[in-house]
């Protein structure tokens, strides 16, 4: 559905953020990029946005390619990014200018509803918490009900807690539409606790290191040892990712049922 | 979403009306508290009021003009002049700052003569500007409008120049075009510094409007100093700073009034006290 296909970024001062990255992503599959600082897995969501163009290579979704961004595509970034002079009703609404102001208005209302921010709509966004306006930043990207959600880092900032229930609420807004998500992340924890497939990139230049499927039931039990095990098995690929320079075969398609 | 329906939601937002004492009520205290004294001083006979006279002798003086219906001809002569260069200068100004401040090219082609033009004091101009538009208000206005100009510019082109690349982003993720991305996002981020720089212009607006007619008018509030002057009253003089400081003010406090509605998702220091 989503496919990234021989992907090479060479940014004009010659730096090589990613080089020849495949992935193939189905439709409403949940996969979590990870990899250490500087491996390129914010330019690869730049990319697959269409805010940046690939040195070669190509993004498509549904076989359309992508080359700048695009509806069925939506992106949340690190930073909640809200506009300071529309309340959080009217950022949420700011994809929805075409909709008439009772539809946009309804749907806000809705997904206010949905992460626990009701009667938030009418306040400004300095007068959100981090958390809160990171949820709201999410809602700005899934009102317009985009085929691909893509998110660089979203809860990095915030302390474990707010990101645990953030996690929640996010689990609980793709089961609603079953958007397919691809959200980068360091932290191992969310990788195992959200991702349908896991991801590892390695660095110097960006390359796909491990591709790990995560195969436990939702809702997840982050205190049961099968999420320990698979929290083991992305820190172990993930070390190996830092101290290897080239790819090895033998990790890409490992599960977590068979990495051992 | 319309611009409408933003300011009417801005404005319920923030209930900030307190009871009690109203804030300029303390900005009065001290001019009122020294014209008081100055007036008892002078009543006891303590001061010799021939040079500094008495506001109980300023304010009669400022009746008097008032009533012969003197006042109001100057005063709307030095309005009509501010009106004028501001208009001129803040709208070349607004126009040439977007200019260079969203386009390189545009930047490298005319900031560097904008800036050499700027380094030469404004008053320079004045010989010249009455050689080419002659001694009445055309080159008043010239000059008025020069000296509004540069702040706007220099504040417009600086306000472009700090919109967060990062919001920008937004508008480009969710496909505005050229022109919705303008009135979408562009705008209303640089308003915030457009009006503290139109501020700065009409502050100097009324600077220059007071060279103008002290160089040579035959009414205005800047006629009212040098006639003073040369008829020795300085009641006279003091009526038109008065007046001056009370047009300066109520100008400002005009845009501030005007704009706020837009700016109060802003939580600035100075709002929140
Ligand atoms: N705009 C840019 N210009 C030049 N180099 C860049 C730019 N953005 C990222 N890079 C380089 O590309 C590499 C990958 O960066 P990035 O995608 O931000 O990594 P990550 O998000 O995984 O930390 C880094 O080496 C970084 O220095
Ligand atoms: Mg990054």
């Amino acid at each position: 559905m989503l496919r990234l296909a021989h992907l090479n970024k060479v940014y004009a001062n010659g730096a090589c953020a990613l080089d020849d990255v495949t992935i193939d992503i189905e439709a409403g599959e949940i996969v979590t990029l990870v990899g250490g600082s500087g491996c390129g897995k914010t330019t690869l969501l730049r990319l697959v946005s269409g805010l940046e163009h690939p040195t070669s290579g190509t993004v498509s979704v549904d076989g359309e390619a992508i080359f700048a961004p695009h509806p069925a595509i939506g992106m949340v970034f690190q930073e909640a990014r809200l506009l300071p002079w529309l309340t959080v009703a009217q950022n949420i609404g700011f994809g929805l200018a075409h909709l008439p102001a009772g539809e946009c208005k309804d749907l806000v209302e809705d997904a206010l509803l949905k992460v626990g921010l009701a009667g938030y709509g009418t306040r400004w966004p300095r007068e959100l918490s981090g958390g809160q306006a990171q949820r709201v930043s999410i809602l700005r990207a899934l009102v317009t009900k985009p085929k691909v959600l893509l998110m660089d880092e979203p809860f990095s900032a915030l302390d474990a807690l707010t990101r645990g229930s953030l996690q929640d609420h996010l689990l609980a807004l793709w089961d609603a539409h079953r958007p397919t998500l691809v959200l980068v992340t360091h932290d191992v924890e969310e990788a195992a606790a959200l991702a349908d497939r896991a991801i590892v990139l390695q660095p110097r230049p960006g390359r796909v290191f491990a591709d790990i499927r995560v195969e436990l039931p939702r809702p997840r039990d982050r205190l049961s040892q099968d999420f320990a095990e698979t929290k083991r098995i992305i820190m172990n690929a993930l070390d190996g990712s830092l101290s290897q320079p080239a790819l090895s075969k033998n990790n890409a398609g490992a599960t977590a049922g068979s990495w051992w | 979403m319309s611009d409408t329906q933003t300011i009417a939601v801005a404005t319920q937002a923030t209930p900030r009306k307190q009871r009690g004492v109203p804030s300029f009520v303390y900005g009065l205290i001290l001019p009122v508290t020294a014209a008081a004294l100055y007036e008892l001083a002078f009543r006891m006979g303590m001061v010799e009021a021939r040079l500094l006279p008495a506001p109980s002798r300023i304010a009669e003086t400022l009746l008097k003009l008032a009533r012969s219906g003197e006042l109001s001809v100057h005063i709307a002569a030095t309005l009509m002049r501010i009106a004028f260069g501001f208009g001129l200068g803040a709208v070349t100004g607004v126009l040439l700052g977007v200019l260079t401040g969203s386009s390189i090219t545009a930047r490298r082609l005319l900031d560097p003569t904008l800036q050499a033009l700027r380094a030469i004091p404004s008053l320079a101009w004045v010989p010249l500007f009455i050689l080419w538009l002659g001694i009445f208000e055309p080159s008043k206005i010239a000059l008025i409008a020069v000296g509004c100009f540069f702040p706007v510019y220099l504040g417009v082109m600086g306000s472009i120049a700090n919109i967060d690349r990062k919001i920008v982003e937004v508008g480009r993720a969710f496909r505005l075009s050229r022109t919705a991305l303008a009135r979408r996002i562009l705008l209303p981020a640089i308003l915030p510094d457009t009006i503290v720089a139109l501020r700065s212009g009409l502050g100097l607006g009324f600077m220059f409007v007071v060279a103008a007619e002290i160089m040579g008018a035959s009414e205005g509030l800047g006629y009212l100093l040098v006639d003073g002057q040369q008829l020795g009253k300085p009641d006279q003089i003091l009526a038109s700073i008065l007046c001056f400081a009370v047009l300066g003010k109520l100008s400002d406090w005009i845009i501030v009034i005007a704009t706020r509605p837009l700016l109060t998702w802003q939580d600035s220091f100075a709002r929140s006290e």
